[in-house]
């Protein structure tokens, strides 16, 4: 077994349910495992926290008891340099407990600017950005990763594609490394249900818009199949409200949110990934690993790096909902297809398992922490 | 305690000579790479500077990593330090860094890295140029993605960058292949990297910036000395390349030498050839042999896989043509500058060919033709021409300047009238330009020019910042204006130097002096003739060359750069609309018209435009052009899109009328009303219903939304508009059911008069052919812009001859594209591609040809037959996405290849009677309210009320 080392996550909180927070507790999970000793680091609480477990095998702290608030104005601005100075420092505190051999990871941006102000006791940092390179570069967290992350010994993207992409807008830290697998199924999916699933937040980033209208496109041909919308969100009423002008609302189900991933993908035959935008979608490895062959829109480098189109899964060109409508039909009409990309897509999920992907993460510590070995010796 | 660290990862091996400033710059950028195992081999080529101090110094500072190697005696290049460094190199991996450059502080680490995981023998990062005020990646689209190449044939593009520093070499690689470089030659890079390339097992790539190769600006030409050196060098080069093909040859790799000499004449001789306008008689006699020489060697194919001019210019300097090659190399593509026209091109047998010798072979033809590139039929605004000075008298402080240019095909007629300025640019920067009148006159095949001017009253430079001005021309010619670039061929502008006074006063430089910049270009620059200029100037350009001046003036450009956007960016006007344009006063009756954000002045804005001069009705008419005037009506007032006027026109206007839209992120005061016309009726999906716009982000969504929701009224022609287009746009202003005033004139005939006056611009007075309009959707390159160039997917030639005698082909392109029809076709296919309105041409055209353009309603009005060419349909319905099926609606013929099109063609009159019914049904569904009256309900809806100002 590799160097037991400390390892600092700080994430900008770690209590939400999402993608970002089940990542990194996953993972610290894992670390632990190698016999880590891990600390997972929270900026602040989330506004509704969600239950990871009681007594985790690793430290979880949160900086601040409340949020800080967004600046704007120079008073506010002043105040808020206050509050992250003060995060900062316990975050040093925390830090200066580390025995030789630590690493810090960043893992968004927004937390990056309190790692940045804290001394990290000579331990490497590692950045990581948990999108795609053309979904920050659309954004405001543009400048910030290209100014905060730019000092990180490394900045690790989720798939090469987009490590690529940062490398060569001359990010030269950039690396990547991909999502472990996070479920274990205790089954792959039977395949038999007429439906066609799709999880995640209701929200417009998700696209479920999208699905439904190509929904619209193949339901009437198909009325024994069922399109099932797990989740909540915002956009919840206005779905509901599409689906029913569409008139698919008698073949669309809107179940709420679910912990049950099992129940969920055994009772589909195919998953659908609608969104607008995606990092590393999380939901498409769950459903490989259920043996699903999903359709998706092609909105990321991730969508490709985890589907081979025609081998274990269907992906379309983003917003053409027609040529989404197709690729479903194609499923629905085809059971042998469904089998065979379903197979395959289990077969091809296991490069992500967790041995994998955490000796590549004990590989990058070596990395990182290589330079600082030597000149101590030397 | 001094300890080397026993087996580095990486031996960067650091070559220096007489660079004592910059060596430790250089070697600091090695001892701080992320990597730790990192030797430095110091190699001094016997330098006599205070090199050898300042390498010892940096050893001592650092024994463990930094060793210093010196050369008995200087060797005069790269190589030998290079091999003497390999020699005492102890890294399992071996990188070469010049003491002038830096490397990226990971470099080490990313190339390391990939070599470890993909067992590379080579790894090659990416290299920036960096200049005082830009930076430049060098070959960037080889360095895209990460990479790994089994063979250089998998990327024969990477012979391309032929650098040796960006690259990290397994030792034992080096040691198999015995790859060293090769001495007493320059350009030991390319060999080199030659040799590493066929030698290498596995290549990896990875788009990490690993070398800064630092690039300090050359001042001024050079000397003869100089230059004699430069033709020893391409001598030198030449001998590289030779050695090249018999390395490649050797391994058996013929295709790599074709793929080299491609490169070699697509790159090396371009390079060469451009900088010849600047160089002597004697000079381009002793380069043109040794080029002829080498391109002599050369398999045809290569001709045949090169850029075409450069083929052209390859071409000629084998037949001993080395003026025409030079005038091919001046019309090669090139970055920020148009290609230039400097000799004129010969039309023979319906073709235009470059040059009217050596068309005696298949060979020669096949090279020499130009017709593509539209010489003879692009507007001749869009051309760029060369022109030549002959004479510079200077007269006290007055310069006299005579020169002539290039009048390629004679487009610009003798009766042509000529008026035109020399302008004279600051060459570092764009904007800034001082310009005097010339006299223009026809001379032979050429045109002449000539200017006389106080240099000390027209120029008046700021000095140290502008030190170098070009000169070019601007002629008119007629309605054109085209920009004649100046070169200096002999000797003429020599001995030119006139006094001036930079308005940094006198100190900073008191006379220009004419010279030929290494483009070839004529320039002037300011130079220091008497006191105190003569003392002031030099040290003050040695300093601005340190590293501190250089930053200095970094950060001066930069402000300068920001400041000038900020007080005339987009950003800033809109801010200022919104903030203040808006509380001015509102100019009732004025109208601001735009088709099609400026480009035109056509389509339904136009119509309105009309019906409302036509009642003479008090209103002010504004229009918005992008580019050129040129094609709007003079009596209206005219302001140039996203200018100061504009944007003041549009806060104070009472209408907008437009078909597109209006600039995103204006405010539209509840004052004013905007009338949205659109530009036609929907067969493919818009706006949200559109893939591209339908995934995009929220703020997409929300920047669309409120473009959108500035419209006050909607037209439309039918309720399949109000169904498809409305609800795709998101429009939630009320639909106006008027059709459009643009469509008129296809319900009520138009104006005969102006239908003749058209058919007699298009030489077809007194024609009697069937006149076939072809006018397809338009077509986006990769980044969604039109094509510049269209050719129409069907042959040209094939129509001539089948319908020469019977139809006559009008091709209609984008209006921001032009269709080349080559001149053996002329009379029988015509490109209209250039004409701001379609409206007279429908009107005019006896049948239409298109595919999926909305032109498809409007010409329907006529009902003349129509023809649907549509080769690619299944592709575009489902990339595109469509509102209905066209099989099912088109009221004419789907067809979907060359055959089935001509067979139509040839018999129209079936295709009329065949569709009657299903174009009478179109028409229906698709332009119900089009009845002839829309331009007279929109002006007495809004227009009639008599408002004025």
């Amino acid at each position: 077994m590799a160097e037991a080392r400390d390892i600092f996550i700080v994430c900008n909180n770690v209590e939400e349910l999402g993608g970002l927070q089940r990542w990194a507790h996953h993972i610290a999970r894992l670390f632990t495992e190698r016999g880590h000793r891990v600390h997972l680091v929270g900026v602040t609480h989330a506004d509704d926290a969600h239950d990871y477990g009681e007594d985790p095998p690793y430290a979880v702290t949160v900086l601040h008891e409340r949020r800080p608030k967004p600046r704007s104005g120079a008073v506010s601005r002043l105040a808020h340099r206050a509050t992250v100075r003060r995060g900062a420092a316990r975050l040093s505190a925390l830090f200066r407990t580390a025995a030789p051999g630590g690493i810090v990871i960043a893992a968004q941006v927004w937390a990056m600017e309190w790692v940045a102000r804290a001394d990290t006791a000579g331990m490497p940092v590692i950045g990581m950005s948990h999108e795609s390179y053309a979904a920050t570069r659309q954004s405001s967290r543009y400048r910030r990763v290209k100014r905060h992350f730019a000092r990180a010994d490394r900045l690790l993207a989720l798939t090469q594609a987009d490590a690529d992409a940062w490398a060569f807008d001359d990010m030269s830290n950039a690396a990547a490394m991909p999502n472990p697998l996070h479920v274990t199924p205790a089954s792959a999916s039977p395949r038999t249900e007429p439906v066609v699933v799709r999880l995640g937040r209701l929200s417009f980033e998700k696209g479920q818009d999208m699905l439904l209208e190509a929904w619209s496109e193949v339901a009437v041909r198909h009325p024994s199949w069922r399109l099932r919308l797990y989740g909540t969100g915002p956009e919840e009423e206005t779905l509901r409200r599409q689906a029913a002008e569409l008139g698919v609302a008698a073949s669309v189900e809107f179940p709420g949110p679910t912990s049950d991933l099992e129940t969920a993908l055994t009772g589909a035959s195919i998953f659908a990934l609608s969104s607008r935008e995606e990092g590393f979608p999380m939901s498409i490895i769950e459903a490989m690993a259920y043996g699903l062959p999903t359709v998706a829109f092609d909105c990321a480098p991730g969508v490709r790096e985890l589907l081979t189109d025609g081998h274990d899964g269907l992906v379309v060109t983003p917003g053409n909902v027609t040529a989404f409508a197709a690729a479903l039909e194609r499923l629905m009409d085809d059971e042998h297809l469904r089998d065979s990309l379903g197979d395959a897509a289990g077969i091809s999920v296991r490069r992500y398992a967790p041995d994998i992907v955490i000796d590549r993460w004990e590989r990058t510590f070596t990395l990182v922490t290589e330079r600082a070995a030597r000149t101590t010796i030397a | 305690m001094s300890l080397l660290v026993s087996e580095p990862d990486v031996t960067i091996i650091v070559i220096v000579y007489n660079d004592a400033g910059r060596l430790a710059h250089a070697v600091r950028s090695a001892l701080d790479q992320s990597l730790a195992g990192v030797e430095i081999v110091i190699v001094d080529d016997a330098s006599t500077d205070a090199t050898p101090r300042v390498a010892e110094r940096l050893a001592a500072a650092r024994p463990d990593r930094v060793r210093v190697v010196t050369l008995p005696e200087n060797s005069g290049g790269c190589g030998r330090p290079r091999n003497v460094g390999m020699d005492h190199a102890n890294g399992r991996y071996v990188m070469f860094l010049d003491s002038d450059d830096t490397l990226d502080p990971h470099a080490c680490r990313n190339l390391v890295t990939a070599a470890e995981e993909t067992g590379a023998d080579l790894v090659c990062g990416r290299c920036v140029r960096v200049q005082p005020e830009r930076e430049q990646n060098w070959y960037p689209f080889l360095y895209r993605e990460s990479r790994v190449l089994t063979s250089i044939s998998d990327e024969p593009d990477l012979l391309y960058d032929t650098l040796s520093t960006n690259k990290c070499y397994r030792r034992e690689f080096l040691d198999r292949e015995n790859l060293r470089f090769v001495d007493r030659l320059h350009y030991e890079d390319l060999l080199f990297s030659a040799q590493a390339y066929v030698g290498a097992r596995k290549i990896a790539i990875i788009p990490h910036r690993v070398y800064n190769w630092i690039v300090v600006p050359r001042a001024g030409t050079l000397s003869i000395t100089h230059r004699r050196a430069e033709l020893r060098n391409f001598a030198d080069r030449l001998e590289i390349h030779r050695r090249i093909d018999a390395t490649f040859r050797l391994r058996g790799a013929i295709d790599l030498i074709k793929r080299k000499n491609v490169k070699f004449l697509n790159h090396d001789l371009l390079l060469y050839l451009r900088e010849l306008r600047s160089r002597d008689l004697e000079y381009r006699r002793a380069f043109l042999d040794l080029a002829q020489a080498y391109i002599e060697t050369m398999e045809t194919a290569v001709f045949e896989e090169c850029n075409p001019m450069m083929a052209i210019a390859g071409y000629l300097i084998v037949q001993g043509d080395l003026g025409a090659a030079m005038a091919a190399a001046d019309h090669a593509p090139r970055k920020d500058i148009p290609p230039t026209l400097s000799i004129g091109p010969v039309e023979r047998d319906g073709r235009i060919y470059w040059s009217d010798a050596y068309l005696g072979t298949e060979l020669g033809r096949r090279i020499l033709d130009v017709t593509d590139l539209g010489i003879h039929s692009a507007p001749l605004g869009t051309l760029t021409l060369g022109g030549r000075l002959t004479e510079a008298r200077q007269a006290g402080r007055e310069l006299v300047l005579t020169g002539d240019f290039v009048n390629p095909l004679g487009r610009i007629g003798a009766a042509t009238e000529l008026t035109g300025k020399l302008e004279i640019r600051d060459r570092r920067r764009k904007g800034r330009a001082f310009r005097v009148p010339v006299t223009l006159w026809h001379e032979g095949d050429r045109i002449g020019w000539r200017t006389g001017f106080t240099p000390a009253r027209a120029v008046r430079p700021i000095g140290l910042v502008d030190q170098t001005w070009g000169l070019w021309l601007r002629v008119n010619a007629g309605e054109d204006t085209v920009s004649v670039r100046v070169t200096s061929p002999r000797t003429a502008h020599e001995n030119v130097v006139v006094p001036v006074r930079p308005r940094l006063t006198r100190a900073v430089g008191d006379h220009l002096e004419a010279y030929v910049a290494d483009s070839g270009e004529l320039a002037l620059r300011i130079v220091g003739r008497r006191f105190p200029a003569r003392t002031v100037l030099p040290p003050l350009r040695g300093l601005a060359r340190t590293n501190l001046g250089v930053k200095a003036w970094q950060v001066l450009t930069r402000a300068e750069k920001r400041l000038r956007k900020g007080l005339t960016g987009r950003t800033t006007k809109i801010t200022v609309f919104n903030r203040i344009l808006v509380r001015l006063p509102v100019k009732k009756g004025t109208v601001v018209f735009e088709s099609h954000l400026g480009a035109q002045y056509s389509d339904n804005p136009k119509y309105i435009y009309r019906e409302l001069r036509e009642r003479g009705t008090p209103h002010r008419a504004i229009w918005s052009y992008s580019t050129s005037k040129q094609g709007f009506p003079a009596e209206a007032t005219l302001v140039r899109r996203e200018s100061w006027a504009y944007y003041r026109a549009l806060a104070r206007a009472e209408y907008w009328v437009d078909n597109q839209g209006f600039p995103a992120g204006l405010t539209k005061r509840r004052q004013t009303t905007y009338i949205q016309t659109w530009h036609g009726s929907a067969y493919k999906r818009m706006g949200f219903d559109e893939p591209s716009v339908k995934q995009s982000t929220w703020a997409e969504h929300v920047r669309r939304r409120l473009m959108t929701a500035r419209f006050d009224h909607f037209l439309v022609r039918s309720e399949h508009d109000v169904r498809t287009l409305a609800t795709g746009l998101g429009v939630t202003a009320p639909m106006m059911r008027a059709g459009y005033p643009r469509n008129d004139p296809l319900v009520n005939g138009g104006d005969p008069e102006e239908t003749a006056a058209l058919r007699g611009r298009l030489g077809l007075a007194d024609d009697t052919r069937t006149v076939v309009l072809y006018a397809p959707t338009f077509r986006t390159d990769d980044s969604d812009r039109p094509a510049p160039r269209f050719s129409p997917p069907f042959d040209l030639d094939r129509f001539a001859r089948e319908f020469g005698n019977s139809h006559v082909l009008l091709v209609r392109a984008h209006y921001l594209s032009t269709a080349v029809v080559p001149p053996g076709l002329r009379g029988t296919v015509i490109d209209v591609s250039g004409m701001h309105d379609v409206t007279p041409l429908l009107l005019l055209a006896d049948a239409l040809v298109t595919d999926y353009s909305s032109v498809m309603f409007d010409y329907a009005l006529r009902d003349r037959p129509m023809i649907f060419y549509t080769p690619d349909l299944d592709e575009y319905v489902l990339r595109r996405g469509t509102y209905f099926d066209l099989a099912e609606h088109a009221p004419g013929p789907v067809v979907g290849d060359e055959d089935e099109l001509f067979a139509a063609l040839a018999d129209l009159d079936r295709v009329h009677r065949d569709h009657a019914e299903r174009r009478r049904r179109f028409v229906e569904l698709f332009g119900e309210y089009d009845t002839g009256t829309a331009a007279k309900a929109v002006v007495e809806r809004f227009f009639s009320g008599g408002r004025r100002g």
